[in-house]
């Protein structure tokens, strides 16, 4: 599904933070990815979601070699990905339902074929009473499972979570660890990036663990 | 952007939700279904960026078709000039020597009528061509003791007129101390001086609409600049770069739509005024009529507001455009 050989990337002229990075992501797997602040983890979901670019190296997409696509082809499978960022990324002239629903609406489904969908994933996530709440009125762990939602609504063939527990209590953490189990088993592939090693220890994953630019799996 | 693409373009783009788009918000509420946007709008209708974009363009749009209606309206009767001159000519009779001048007034007269081509003999009275001096000489009983040259107006058919110099000859071999003025120095320099006052205008419009231009797209960036998220977020759930311009061009088509008409109504609104309004801000009577000699009537006529409403059509394609670039820009970080 995602393949990585000898990637490495560098932001300018800067020093290369990551390096020689290689590793495959089956369908229907779920990798925990850490490492220490500023390792570049985030540089790497940046990578797998094709919204940068290596400086070396192949990187491999649902079978595609990214570097030979162009902007429609990887826009195409974007779609097929579902991201979670740590600073939510959700619009504030849109209601709750609205930003988790944009997903569905960029894909150009009517309203009438998903508005349920929409609405019971709110629940699941418990933002059921927060339905057509803005987002500037929501608490950080609330804009936190509504950027889940929003990943997620699509039924993506990959999710691609960054730091998706670090707002949250440990009862919606884990709730939202379980929301991910469910995906996979249904056979979405899923990496999570986290420092929460208490969130790790609950699902026996493997690690993609970065240090020092070189990314190693544990 | 290949023809291809571009068909494509036109044939996805979302058509029905333009016109609710176009329309301030309670009149687009008022649309029948199928013309109304089902979801909220992507691109937020009001913003603080938004409202001062639409204030940029639509004093812009008002000085754009205030220069477009003044220069059209200068050109227009420049070219009423030049066909009022090119549909007369004069004939001038020497008193000096001739015995009874009324009398050959009236056979040159008719000598004229007869020629084919001609539409119209007016001879000037003597008093008339009396009056033509009036403004270096003054009014004087002296004038009439004066051998006053008497003057024949003849009007021509321009879409077929007569042959001058057939005329001319005829005048001068059958009529002593007669010469006729086909008016063509007057005419050139008319031309002259009409097309620098074209061209003229032409500079300054052309000045206007670089400076339209100039102030439209750096505002419409401004305003991309503050929706650079959305651009983003809309990347980020996997929205392909058509569908975040359209998103884009269909919002800002419709802003630069509403506020040109603004600039361009406002503007009407003076161009209809102007005839009611410059007496009495004016010198009176004979300012007015110098002015409109001089203008013409100080209104447009239709073609005239069809070149306002061609200004707001060329403001509202720039704002859509600027904003397709905009979107592209922003994308070209994550591409």
């Amino acid at each position: 599904m995602i393949r990585f050989d000898n990637v490495g990337l560098r932001y300018g002229t800067g020093p290369e933070i990551l390096r020689d990075v290689t590793f495959h992501v089956l369908p229907g797997s779920f990798h925990f990815l850490t490492g220490p602040s500023g390792a570049g983890k985030t540089s790497l979901l940046r990578l797998i979601f094709m919204s940068l670019r290596p400086s070396r190296g192949l990187n491999f997409v649902f079978g595609h070699n990214v570097a030979e696509l162009g902007p429609g082809a990887r826009a195409e499978l974007r779609r097929r990905i579902g991201i979670v960022f740590q600073d939510f990324r959700l619009l504030d002239h849109l209601t709750t339902w609205e930003n988790v629903a944009l997903p569905l609406r960029v894909m150009g489904k009517k309203e009438s074929d998903y508005a349920e969908d929409v609405t019971d994933l709110l629940r699941w996530v418990g933002l059921g009473e927060r339905i057509n709440a803005y987002p500037e009125i929501l608490s950080g762990g609330e804009k936190q499972r509504a950027a889940i939602a929003r990943a997620v609504i699509g039924r993506p063939e990959l999710l691609l979570a960054d730091e998706p527990t670090g707002n949250v209590d440990p009862v919606i953490g884990n709730r939202l660890l379980r929301l991910f189990v469910e995906l996979n088993r249904l056979g979405t592939s899923v990496i999570i990036a986290t420092h929460d090693y208490g969130l790790m220890e609950q699902l026996d994953a493997p690690r993609l663990v970065i240090q020092d630019g070189q990314l190693r799996i544990s | 952007m290949t023809p291809a693409t571009l068909l494509t373009d036109i044939r996805d783009y979302p058509w029905t939700g333009l016109l609710a788009e176009l329309l301030p918000a309670k009149l687009a509420a008022r649309l029948p279904a199928q013309f109304q946007a089902t979801n909220a709008p992507i691109v937020p209708s009001e913003s603080i960026a938004g409202r001062a974009l639409i204030v940029v363009i639509a004093i812009m749009s008002f000085l754009a078709c205030l220069t477009a209606g003044a220069v059209y309206m200068i050109n227009q009767s420049a070219n009423a000039w030049v066909n009022d001159i090119t549909s007369e000519i004069t004939v001038e009779l020497d008193p000096v020597n001739t015995a009874d001048i009324d009398k050959k007034m009236t056979l040159v007269a008719l000598f004229l009528a007869k020629q084919k081509g001609v539409t119209k003999v007016k001879p000037q009275t003597a008093e008339e061509s009396a009056e033509l001096l009036e403004p270096w000489l003054g009014h004087s009983e002296a004038l009439s003791a004066l051998p006053i040259p008497r003057l024949i107006a003849v009007e021509i058919d321009r879409s077929n007129p007569p042959d001058m110099k057939v005329i001319k000859d005829a005048l001068t071999q059958n009529f002593e101390g007669v010469t006729l003025d086909d008016h063509g120095r007057w005419q050139a320099e008319i031309r002259t001086l009409t097309r620098s006052a074209a061209l003229g205008g032409l500079a300054i419009l052309g000045l206007v609409a670089a400076a339209t231009i100039a102030v439209i797209v750096s505002a419409t960036r401004s305003a991309m600049a503050s929706n650079r998220e959305i651009i983003e977020v809309l990347h980020f759930v996997g929205a392909s770069e058509r569908f975040i311009s359209h998103e884009f061009e269909r919002h800002f088509l419709g802003l630069g739509v509403r506020a040109g008409l603004v600039g361009a109504v406002a503007a009407a609104l003076v161009f209809l005024l102007m005839p009611v309004v410059s007496p009495l801000l004016g010198g009176g009577i004979v300012t007015a009529a110098e002015t409109r000699r001089l203008v013409g009537s100080g209104e447009l006529d239709l073609a005239g507001y069809f070149v306002c409403l061609l200004v707001v059509v060329v403001v509202a394609f720039l704002c859509m455009i600027t904003s397709r670039l905009g979107v592209i820009r922003v994308l070209k970080n994550y591409d």
